[in-house]
């Protein structure tokens, strides 16, 4: 209990400000009295009020991912302002959230963090295409606007996406499928390396990424954002703008309000216009909520909306067109700057529900979450006549999820969760498409339970846990005669995790775990038929016969699942001017499904290659590096390498679109404030990709073509991997970034200016599908705007 | 202290939703596939003397991995005049269908078609040359006697004629490449223009 000093008079009040060591304000940062079992949330402008306390000594505990919490004593006599400085964090040692709410992220993971000022700088961006910037983070690209992320080499469907604590659900299942969401909702965006989330369910053999909104408001006073974000390249524009508050008589009662819009034409490399490469965004949400003392409800819903052209000089009908367009530079079909968005294009909707309550009683904290998440996907082609106005493919994902979790305080240092998940996909072909379905309608059930023990002993954080899933698949799809075909198929398995943090100083610590996850094969790698936009080859499902392509029973053909087992160690050090991160991992999949080639085969369109999904155990072995060091107080260095070597061990050959290693160097230099002009910043950043030496060898499609009219299948019996082409060289980006806040009385204004590839340097980047079409885009200048009041 | 909202609420409204978002409803249904091609037909009718000559490309299995199978050699007369017309067949219809003649709707699409062909050098002396299919990186394109045109006056290339060579040839090819060029065909479009809808290699004989 608080001593109390000045018993009489309860009517003070702290006013306090959550600053980042640049003096940014830090929204949705949470406070937390502890001697009151009260807490707050900071509104736009990083500011929180406790109003009518008592006199008397206090514990503030102050929190925000990505930086270390800070417990701040005070003796309350009069009201006080106070202001706090939070040091970021690479990685976070503490509890992160209000302790009522789930934490999102263990302490004995290894994972980097998106939050702040190094959110603040990729704003505008895409979600993958933001996420590059966390070390071992990568992308799998196909154009400049589809960005799926790829987590030490793995991606898709090997990757979960936690968005605001739901499993997100979209149509993974493509190479040019990127993840719906709309990056703004978040105040965080967190990657864990590990394979150890037990918590959410399977398929997280490469890690998780998770999208953090901050904590709703239990304010009564509004506040917001506006931000306003130009480009060169594209000629693009975002706005996003986002309003919260509490409800006035209900103290615990909170809302937000958020939109963003997007709008980009073609965009340009150094040398030609990128013909249909615009897109369009439109994303909203709205979330209420009601946290008090131990419980808590909210309710949550998003739209997200899409529609991106995909490069017109990318059209491929036959392998000899494709050999045209690989030839082609500029791409075919080039034509002057347009925002118009034609064929082929692709255009998706996801709209997410979600329903969350939490309780706390004493030791037991239970919660509860029901999601349903409804996308939508059409793809345009450009086809005959007035075929083109309908989508080649097209598909309605229903998902239901609920989650519900007992978490137990078991004593001082050791809490048990124990939980269930369950899931019901309902997947329906879009009618009207006038061509077979490329993957089949199907309804899922998947349940499972989990079982995760946390406790410190001496120096030693643990984790430790289990999990069973069960996943059953009822399939209805049509064959390559367009005949009616149906399948059941069920799946189960085991999860499990131990990992350990050593605190081996007050500077630095050891991390390692060692997670195995697994996951079932989707859909579109058991079924899957034909070609898809913009692939010049036909691909073919695990369950299809080799020979005559009919449609396997079942219960004949023995599938395994996909089994990673991924072992992540990680070494951090603070020590005074120097900071240091340093992780290796290695993730050994079993019965990795991957499209292999295997044949060559004639159509009314001329010569195909064709693929098969096929399983084979596959490595991928690596390390990261982040290194800091700070000369002076206001100039920091920055230095992060990624190293990545993959395999298909079975097949003693090299898997295609890894990452290559690359090599990052920054500065930053931090100008001392001139009066109401605050925190104005200068950065630099030089960025070496390599060349991918370890790629899968060359076949042009010229020599497959010929030797295939002579009679010759230069894949029928040598099945290791190959490309059309060789991969591209490496490259050095440039890029600059200057800032400065304005406050003006309450409300404050940012203005931000970036260059990327500030040399206007032509370069082909080996993880992007564009790479056989076109250069990668040029220079690009943006201004970005934000006012929060 | 009392829950704005019961914990049992949500949890039954949960429930209520899995149930009728998990209702399954009958079979799919089956989509039109009205542009698949398998069936090829090239038809060289002789104006003299000599006997209609039909050779057929089929495609077993659609989108599957057979090749496609072409019943035979194309047999044609030295010097000898021929009109060549083409016929694309959809066979997942029954004929009579809209959707099985599919060389109806590339003519009635005839500006965003054209039909491109190659063939060995000294096959024709009308046309000379071989052909009009060209790689990207060539620059010389031969010309093709098209019968027939588009709305815009561009041919289309289901009737062509021909004229066989005083020397012949054997086992040589025959090519015949279907563009599809919609705002691209013009007077200045080659075949490396669009997409291709069709694309088959016949051997050739003239003697």
């Amino acid at each position: 209990m608080p001593s109390l000093v000045a018993q009489d008079n309860c009517k003070l009040t702290v006013i306090g400000k959550v600053l980042d060591e640049s003096k940014n304000p830090l929204p949705g940062a949470t406070v937390f009295i502890t001697e009151l079992n009260l807490g707050k949330v900071t509104d736009q402008n990083g500011v929180y009020t406790f109003s009518d306390l008592c006199g008397g000594n206090y514990i503030f505990e102050i929190k925000f991912l990505g930086f270390e919490s800070q417990r701040v004593s005070i003796q309350l006599i009069k009201s006080e302002n106070l202001e706090t400085i939070l040091h970021e964090e690479d990685r976070i040692l503490t509890e992160i959230v209000i302790s009522d709410h789930r934490d999102p992220v263990e302490k004995t993971s290894t994972f980097g963090a998106l939050s702040g000022k190094a959110l603040e700088d990729v704003r505008g961006k895409s979600l993958g295409e933001s996420l590059q910037s966390i070390t071992g983070v990568t992308t799998i690209q196909s154009g400049p606007a589809i960005f799926k992320p790829v987590i030490h080499g793995v991606h898709s469907q090997r990757i979960l996406i936690l968005n605001n604590g739901v499993r997100q659900e979209g149509q993974q299942w493509g190479a040019e499928h990127a993840p719906e969401i709309d990056p703004f909702i978040a105040s965080n965006l967190v990657v864990v390396k590990d394979a150890g989330a037990l918590k959410y369910g399977t398929d997280a053999l490469g890690g998780v990424v998770i999208v953090l909104p901050a904590e709703l408001p239990t304010d009564q006073q509004i506040g917001g954002q506006m931000q306003v974000i130009g480009s060169s390249n594209g000629r693009a524009g975002v706005m996003s703008g986002m309003l919260e508050g509490g409800i006035s008589k209900h103290t615990g009662w909170g809302w937000r309000i958020q939109g963003t819009a997007k709008r980009s034409g073609d965009l340009h490399t150094r040398d030609y216009n990128l013909s249909n490469t615009g897109y369009e965004e439109l994303n909203y949400s709205a979330s209420t909520g009601y946290h008090k003392e131990g419980k808590g409800v909210e309710f949550y819903y998003s739209h997200f909306n899409t529609t991106i052209g995909i490069l017109r000089g990318s059209v491929v009908g036959s392998s000899e067109d494709l050999v045209n367009a690989l030839e082609s530079e500029p791409p075919q079909n080039t034509k002057p700057f347009s925002y118009q968005i034609d064929q082929p294009r692709q255009s998706v909707t996801h709209d997410l529900l979600k329903l969350t309550s939490h309780l706390r009683k004493g030791i037991n904290l239970f919660h509860v979450q029901y999601g349903l998440q409804i996308n939508n996907r059409k793809e345009f082609d450009l086809r005959r006549g007035e075929l083109a106005a309908f989508p080649a493919l097209g598909y309605k994902l229903y998902t239901n999820t609920i989650d519900t979790e007992w978490e137990r305080t078991e004593g001082k240092s050791h809490i048990r969760s124990i939980g269930f998940n369950g899931m019901i996909q309902d997947n329906n072909k879009i009618d009207g498409t006038q061509n077979i379905p490329f993957i089949p309608n199907y309804v899922s059930y998947s349940v499972g339970l989990f079982w995760v023990e946390k406790f410190s002993k001496g120096l030693w954080d643990w984790e430790m846990g289990a999990r069973y899933d069960f996943k059953y698949y009822d399939i209805v799809g049509f064959d390559y005669k367009n005949e009616l075909y149906r399948s059941n198929l069920n799946f189960n398995n085991v999860s499990a995790s131990v990992a350990g943090t050593f605190k081996i100083n007050a500077n630095s610590s050891l991390t390692t775990s060692l997670g195995s996850s697994w996951r079932p094969p989707s859909v579109s790698e058991l079924y899957s038929l034909g070609t898809h936009q913009s692939a010049a080859a036909i691909e073919y499902g695990l369950m299809l016969d080799k020979l005559t392509n009919e449609v396997l029973v079942a219960s004949e053909v023995k599938l395994n699942v996909e089994q990673a087992v991924k072992w992540v160690s990680t070494y951090q050090i603070h020590k005074g001017k120097f900071s240091a991160e340093i992780s290796g991992y290695l993730n050994y999949i079993f019965n990795y499904i991957y499209l292999r080639p295997k044949g060559v085969t004639i159509s009314t369109r001329g010569v195909f290659p064709y693929f098969r999904y096929t399983q084979s155990d596959a490595s991928f072995l690596g390390a990261d590096f982040s290194l800091g060091y700070a000369p002076r107080k206001n100039l920091n260095l920055m230095s992060k390498i990624s190293l990545l070597r993959a395999k298909d061990e079975s097949n003693d050959d090299y898997l295609i679109f890894i990452p290559s290693n690359r090599y990052e160097v920054s500065m930053r230099y931090d100008i001392p404030n001139l009066e109401s002009w605050m925190n104005p910043y200068l950065e630099i950043r030089e960025k070496f990709v390599s060349k991918q030496n370890r790629a899968p060898r060359v076949i042009s499609l010229r020599q497959i073509i010929d030797a295939k009219e002579k009679g010759d299948d230069l894949l029928e019996n040598d099945y290791q991997n190959f490309d059309f082409v060789d991969s591209p060289n490496g490259y050095f980006l440039t890029s600059l970034s200057a800032g400065i806040s304005r406050s003006m009385g309450k409300s404050k204004m940012d203005i931000r200016v970036t260059a990327d590839n500030l040399t206007n340097t032509a370069y082909r980047e080996y993880t992007n599908r564009l790479r056989y079409y076109a250069d990668d885009i040029g220079r690009n200048i943006s201004i970005a705007l934000k006012y929060i009041f | 202290m009392k829950l704005p909202v019961k914990i049992s609420q949500p949890l039954l409204l949960t429930a209520i939703l899995f149930i009728n978002i998990a209702c399954q409803n009958g079979d799919p249904i089956p989509e039109n596939i009205p542009e698949f091609i398998t069936k090829v037909v090239l038809t060289f009718s002789p104006e003299g003397s000599g006997s209609i000559i039909k050779v057929t490309a089929t495609d077993p299995d659609g989108g599957g991995v057979q090749d496609i199978k072409v019943d035979g050699p194309i047999n044609l007369l030295k010097n000898n005049n021929y009109t060549l017309s083409l016929a694309l067949i959809n066979e997942l219809y029954k004929p009579g269908d809209d959707d099985y003649d599919v060389t109806e709707a590339i003519k009635k699409e005839g500006e965003e078609h054209q039909f491109f062909f190659s063939f060995s050098e000294g096959a024709f002396s009308s046309p000379i040359g071989a052909g009009n299919i060209k790689d990207y990186s060539s620059a010389i394109v031969g010309s093709i006697n098209y019968l027939d045109k588009d709305l815009e006056g561009l041919p289309i290339g289901i009737e062509t004629s021909w004229i066989t060579s005083n020397t012949g040839v054997s086992s040589k090819s025959f090519r015949v490449l279907l563009k599809h060029q919609p705002a691209i065909k013009s007077s200045s479009s080659t075949s490396t223009d669009g997409e291709s809808d069709l694309d088959i290699l016949f051997e050739l004989n003239v003697n």
